[in-house]
């Protein structure tokens, strides 16, 4: 039935998109590649859960290699940010277009998410 | 299905929900007026979203008073009917002082709605009782009986519990009232259009059904945010499907009347009436794709089926 379409490369590792994930040099955070969906949801969840273990003022996630955010991943995010006590706050750096669509439909005061596009 | 969409319409109190029939401004005016100044008198939040002609009629018929009034264009902040439920009456409703009376006027119908918009506007009507029901809230949706088909205004007896009928100011009851059997009526198949894109998708695919999804919406002259948005939903709906939808689907995309549509069809059953329009409580974690997907979308119609679910997003070009 299904016609082949050409499939754009969608990150790390070809046709099923995976979700790599780096330190970040020099600051308390990571950088990820790929995108966040139901196959890579378990990754996307265990970066938010160490980072809100880690303790920091401010964690750095460089989302700039991130092509899609999934309403699931973005809820992840704010579920992980809502767990942040005293001023500590999240710093998304350079997300997909979807996670910000997301976050500002359904998490519009963005509680703990700082989202920064430089 | 009967059966399954009774209980959310047991009793309503105190939610009162009645449709208004007007004939001209005048009668209009007559009804609605009196409605938000008595709301505003006793210090109960009043929102009016209606088309914006009717919006500008009410506005300045209350003068200085329209300020304290919050003001929606329903052909804005309605056109997806399946939105107007969280997007306008519960984000009103849910963000006012506990216990005091909301007031809402929502004009959801209007002359020159199409016939693919209205089963969705009609059963958007019926599941308003579902999703008020014991709560304490009034909302007065009015009906232009001049520029509405009979059929419509036939059913607005079937959707409200009360009714003002045109000329009138008082509420009588609606013998027809049967919103459960409006839901069910309206459940209308959607059939297979040929020629659309069609892509079989299962988790292994699922990001790629997403790219076909957008480069095929893209080809059809879809841009900016809403191939954004277009990709959002296409990820929420297949994602639906493998997790809840029997774990595969079938995702067609095709162009209508300078709208996009996106259609994913599985073999699951979507139970809950109210999928999709319901507020999310902030501590809970999933349960909100089908809710973004009223969100962003012109246009949403989901047909359940005994054996499956089809949904359809129409986005403007």
């Amino acid at each position: 039935m299904n016609t082949q379409f050409p499939v754009p490369a969608t990150g790390p590792s070809g046709p099923v998109p995976g979700l790599a994930v780096y330190p970040l040099p020099g600051q308390r955070g990571v950088r990820a590649a790929g995108e966040v969906g139901l196959t890579t949801r378990a990754i996307w969840e265990g970066v938010l859960e160490q980072a809100v273990r880690e303790g920091e003022d401010v964690y750095y996630l460089e989302l700039s290699d991130v092509t899609f955010v999934d309403v699931a991943g973005a809820g992840a995010l704010a579920a992980a940010a809502g767990q942040l006590r005293d001023g500590r706050r999240f710093v998304v750096r350079r997300p997909p277009a979807a996670l910000r669509r997301t976050l500002d439909l359904l998490w519009p005061d963005h509680a703990g998410i700082e989202v920064s596009t430089s | 299905m009967t059966a399954a969409v009774a209980e959310p319409f047991g009793p309503l109190e105190p939610f009162v929900h009645p449709a208004l029939f007007y004939r001209d401004e005048q009668e209009y005016l007559d009804v609605t007026v009196p409605f938000v100044r008595d709301g505003l008198e006793a210090g109960e939040p009043v929102a009016v979203a209606v088309p914006g002609k009717n919006l500008a009629l009410i506005r300045d018929a209350l003068g200085d008073a329209a300020g304290a009034v919050r003001l929606l264009d329903m052909r804005e902040a309605g056109r997806n009917p399946g939105r107007i439920i969280p997007g306008v009456l519960r984000a009103f409703a849910d963000t006012q002082p506990a216990g005091r009376r909301v007031r809402i006027i929502g004009e959801p119908i209007w002359a020159g709605r199409s016939d693919t918009e209205y089963p969705a506007c009609v059963q958007h009507e019926a599941l308003i009782n579902a999703a008020f029901r014991g709560r304490t809230a009034t909302i007065l949706c009015p009906y232009d009986v001049q520029g509405l088909p009979d059929h419509v205004l036939a059913d607005a007896y079937a959707t409200h519990p009360t009714v003002i009928p045109s000329g009138s100011r008082a509420e009588q009851a609606s013998d027809a009232y049967a919103p459960g059997a409006v839901v069910d009526r309206y459940n209308e198949p959607l059939a297979p259009v040929p020629d659309a894109l069609t892509f079989a998708f299962d988790s292994d695919s699922l990001s790629q059904a997403r790219h076909v999804a957008v480069g095929e919406a893209a080809r059809l002259g879809l841009a900016g945010v809403k191939l954004d948005d277009l990709a959002l939903a296409t990820a929420e709906l297949t994602t639906n499907s493998v997790v809840h939808g029997g774990g595969s689907g079938v995702l067609r995309v095709w162009t209508e009347d300078g709208y996009v549509v996106c259609e994913v069809r599985d073999r699951g059953r979507l139970a809950d009436v109210l999928a999709g329009r319901k507020p999310v409580p902030r501590d809970q974690r999933g349960g909100r794709g089908l809710l973004l997907v009223n969100l962003i979308a012109d246009l949403v119609r989901v047909h359940r089926g005994d054996d499956g679910t089809t949904v359809r997003c129409w986005f403007a070009t």
